[in-house]
């Protein structure tokens, strides 16, 4: 299953206990607008290959659509669509004034050059350019883009429109981008984090962390929690793993990394495996590599008694019912690794607006934002005796209903 | 097709041929022919050229439009009515043969031609036709505003269990 046919069947499962209905649910599964459209550029060596650009806009009854663009072999358009209706129920839990979409290209961009890459995102967006707009639907980076891609997706959009920042986010900070972007996941998991571990009454300061994958959100979190108290007692990324059960230095390992390329062999701790990681004996395990990376198995062999998703669907439907038969919490991706998509959020409204935030107000916002979504779903969670994840569903559904109830159809 | 009194007089039964005389209806479907169709056939195809009535005198028959189905219709039931209010208007609907049937076919010029000529009988069918028309029109207003009405209601039901659910 992949991890959007699991939101699928998340919200399935939370519209059903709100028995909404049939017809009411396919309302909100059902996209507004799904386009394919042909990319052919020229490569440098002249050939002429064509791509397929793929963007799903899913639901705006809350606000402009909000979703990554990604450039990966296996786009196809019923993972963009899963996605897009992830965003929608995303945006709608930390309360954004968004709705969802998601698109991108079916293409491997390790076999592109730079130029190449260029001429293929201007290309895509001269094909989407009428579809997409600042209070449209506003794209974003994701797997395989990052913010030069953003610029040249300004750049472009704003031949056509003229001047227009605010029509994509992920910019580099020269050119319109926000401060603190770049942790905004890991941020608003050191803020949910914190929350939780209220709710739980246990002090950051020497609460036990293992993290799988050591990416942007993986590396971050690792950071953001030590410098918080937390003690980081596991990490790995594709290469590797090392454990300290009395805690990494992770000053230490952020310099072997930037020498090396990879957490692994670093001296501080002893060698072990992604497995490892997600059965080390922690308080907290923070999934933040790819996908569908915990099964039942690895659910089974779990310790820690939260498991704070910061990847996109990291258990599957079925290590998430062994997580419930075990008790344990799982703050679940959607809620979790929200962040990003906020800090997406405050830059679309400094552009709108032609400011400039300082680090802190966006922190303090994210700060704002992450703890009203968590108390709401945990009130949800509480009153009608669901988990977390169902909670935040319900939350969503909530949300978007409302919307389109009062707007009407 | 001189049309025998006995059938004649079991048509002016017919709502839209209701008040004619048996000497009207006579003249009315003077030049009526009788047809037979196997089962499975089309009378006429939506879209097709309106250019007759068709009075069914035995067997069944099925209206759809876009492969839905509108209604069934058997032994004395009268189709194509719409085509003589308009001039060649296009079919509104399909009519397919569920049994073998046996109808009247009743050319729509010929009907047209009666009333120019003032003819008692043809005022009469369409006077009895608008009373049908208006019926149905009043029937398809309900319609409408039921399936307006229902909408409302789901869409107002979600509301309520959003409500209960208090965001």
């Amino acid at each position: 299953m992949t991890s959007a046919e699991a939101a699928a069947h998340y919200f399935t499962k939370a519209a059903r206990i709100m028995d909404v209905g049939e017809r009411i649910e396919t309302l909100l599964a059902t996209p507004v607008r799904e386009v394919k459209v042909q990319v052919s550029i020229e490569l440098d060596n002249g050939e002429i290959r064509t791509f397929e650009g793929f963007r799903v806009q899913h639901d705006n009854s809350r606000g402009p659509m909000k979703g990554g663009l990604r450039y990966h072999p296996s786009v196809n358009n019923d993972e963009i669509l899963g996605l897009a209706s992830l965003m929608t129920w995303k945006t709608a839990i930390v309360n954004l004034p968004f709705g969802g979409a998601k698109g991108g290209v079916r293409v491997d961009p390790t076999q592109l050059s730079v130029k190449e890459l260029e001429r293929l995102t201007r290309k895509f967006i001269d094909q989407i350019h009428d579809l997409i707009g600042p209070t449209q639907d506003i794209p974003g980076p994701d797997m395989n883009t990052n913010p030069q891609v953003m610029a040249w997706v300004m750049d472009q959009y704003s031949r056509y429109h003229g001047h227009s920042p605010a029509v994509v986010t992920g910019k580099p900070i020269e050119l319109y981008g926000s401060r603190g972007r770049e942790t905004a996941t890991a941020r608003g998991l050191l803020y949910i984090c914190r929350e939780i571990l209220r709710d739980v009454s246990l002090p950051m300061k020497g609460t036990r962390f293992a993290i799988q994958g050591f990416g942007n959100v993986g590396s971050h979190t690792a950071r953001l929690f030590h410098e918080d108290g937390g003690l980081i007692v596991a990490v790995c990324d594709v290469h590797g793993g090392v454990q300290n059960p009395r805690g990494l230095d992770v000053p230490a390992l952020f310099e072997h990394v930037k020498k090396t390329g990879s957490v692994r062999g670093f001296g501080g701790g002893n060698a072990c495996t992604s497995e490892d990681v997600i059965a080390a004996d922690c308080d907290v395990l923070v999934p933040a590599a790819i996908g569908g990376t915990i099964d039942r198995r690895a659910a089974a062999s779990v310790r820690a008694r939260i498991v704070l998703e910061g990847a996109n669907g990291p258990s599957t439907p079925e290590a998430d019912e062994e997580f419930e038969k075990r008790d344990v919490l799982v703050v679940p991706d959607i809620l979790a690794n929200a962040g990003g998509v906020t800090v997406s959020y405050f830059e679309w409204v400094q552009n709108m607006q032609h400011v400039s935030w300082e680090e802190e107000r966006i922190n303090n916002e994210l700060q704002r934002v992450m703890k009203e979504a968590y108390e709401k779903v945990g009130q949800i969670s509480r009153s009608r005796r669901l988990p977390l994840r169902t909670s935040a569903y319900v939350l969503a559904i909530g949300r978007v209903g409302k919307a389109t109830v009062l707007r009407g159809i | 097709m001189a049309i025998a009194a006995s059938l004649l007089k079991k048509l002016v039964q017919i709502p839209i041929f209701q008040g004619l005389t048996v000497p009207e209806a006579s003249e009315f479907f003077e030049l009526a022919t009788e047809l037979t169709a196997a089962k499975g056939k089309d009378l006429f195809v939506e879209g097709g050229a309106g250019d007759a009535l068709l009075v069914i005198l035995e067997g069944d028959v099925t209206i759809t439009k876009r492969g839905i189905e509108l209604a069934k219709l058997g032994k004395h039931s009268v189709l194509g009515e719409m085509s003589l209010v308009g001039s060649g208007e296009a079919r509104s609907a399909t009519a397919t043969t569920l049994s073998e049937v046996v109808y009247l076919e009743v050319p729509a010029k010929r009907v047209q031609k009666l009333l120019k000529a003032d003819h008692l009988g043809a005022l009469k069918v369409f006077a009895n036709l608008a009373q049908v028309l208006s019926k149905r029109l009043a029937l398809i207003n309900d319609k409408f505003v039921d399936s307006k009405g229902k909408k409302r209601e789901e869409l107002a039901d979600f509301g309520k269990i959003l409500n209960r659910w208090s965001f």
